[in-house]
């Protein structure tokens, strides 16, 4: 015993710290079905119309208007947010699956 | 009485050898231990060093087929917004005069591309697809605001 300890080749030590995360688990939020919006195209030409129909219909004759160039506006304003939603549910899906894998059975 | 002297000092000398040949024998075995434990650690480490070298190596690919997928999707969704964009305006056309001369033709139509286009929004949001938006190939059937997250079976014709 007191000869063994006279070695001196030091031995090695290694640390392992094989500490695993918590994963973050939130609920992904569900959107809910979305209104259905109509849409009125109101021209010069049948507006009288279109206001009568309205008030036939119970509903107030008021419309919020857009020009023809805003409408497309609007519609490409909503094509880039769909866009950027769609983007960054990807890139949150991919996060996802790189840091929190699921685990091989 | 000096041949006396000269025996033990042999005889000493001789003890001391033994002695150390002994102790030396036990620092080679001591030795010979720690070397053996020590070539196990490294040989366990060669191994988990193996394996995070594995692990990196399918950490990169992974990166770069994510980029690859996103960069797909950003491009496809790029090519939708354009596609809008030229609707609006194909062949000089004027959806202002256009609704001017057909306004219930034009209604119908905006009306469509809105339920569409909510849809849209719905898909981008996580909403699963249905059976019919996956099994859509044909032009009639697509949701012709968003075909490339809405309808994955169809390609463009």
């Amino acid at each position: 015993m007191f000869l063994t300890s006279c070695s001196s080749i030091k031995k090695i030590e290694t640390f392992f710290t094989p500490v695993e995360r918590e994963r973050l688990n939130l609920v992904e939020p569900v959107l809910p079905k979305l209104e259905k919006i109509k849409w009125i195209v109101i021209t010069s030409e049948n507006a009288d119309e279109v206001f009568a129909k309205l008030e036939e219909q119970g509903i107030d004759p008021v419309l919020f208007g857009l020009s023809d160039n805003d409408y497309q506006l609007i519609a490409k304003n909503f094509s880039q947010i769909r866009h950027n939603l769609k983007t960054k549910s990807e890139i949150i899906k991919s996060y996802k699956e790189y840091y929190e894998p699921e685990k091989e059975k | 009485m000096i041949f006396g002297y000269a025996k033990m000092a042999i005889t000493l000398v001789m003890i001391i050898g033994v002695g150390g040949a002994i102790a030396y024998v036990y620092k080679l075995r001591a030795d010979n231990a720690v070397l053996k434990a020590n070539n196990m650690v490294l040989e366990q480490s060669v191994e988990s060093q193996k394996k995070v070298i594995e692990q990196q190596k399918k950490d990169f690919e992974t990166i770069l087929e994510t980029n690859k997928k996103l960069t797909t999707l950003s491009n496809n969704l790029q090519k939708e917004l354009n596609d809008l964009d030229k609707r609006f305006t194909k062949q000089g056309r004027d959806i202002g005069k256009t609704a001017i001369a057909k306004d219930k033709a034009i209604q119908r139509i905006i009306n469509k591309a809105s339920v569409m286009a909510l849809r849209c929004v719905e898909i981008s949001s996580g909403s699963p697809l249905t059976e019919k938006e996956i099994n859509a190939t044909k032009k009639s059937e697509i949701n012709r605001e968003c075909p490339s997250i809405a309808n994955p079976n169809y390609v463009p014709y």
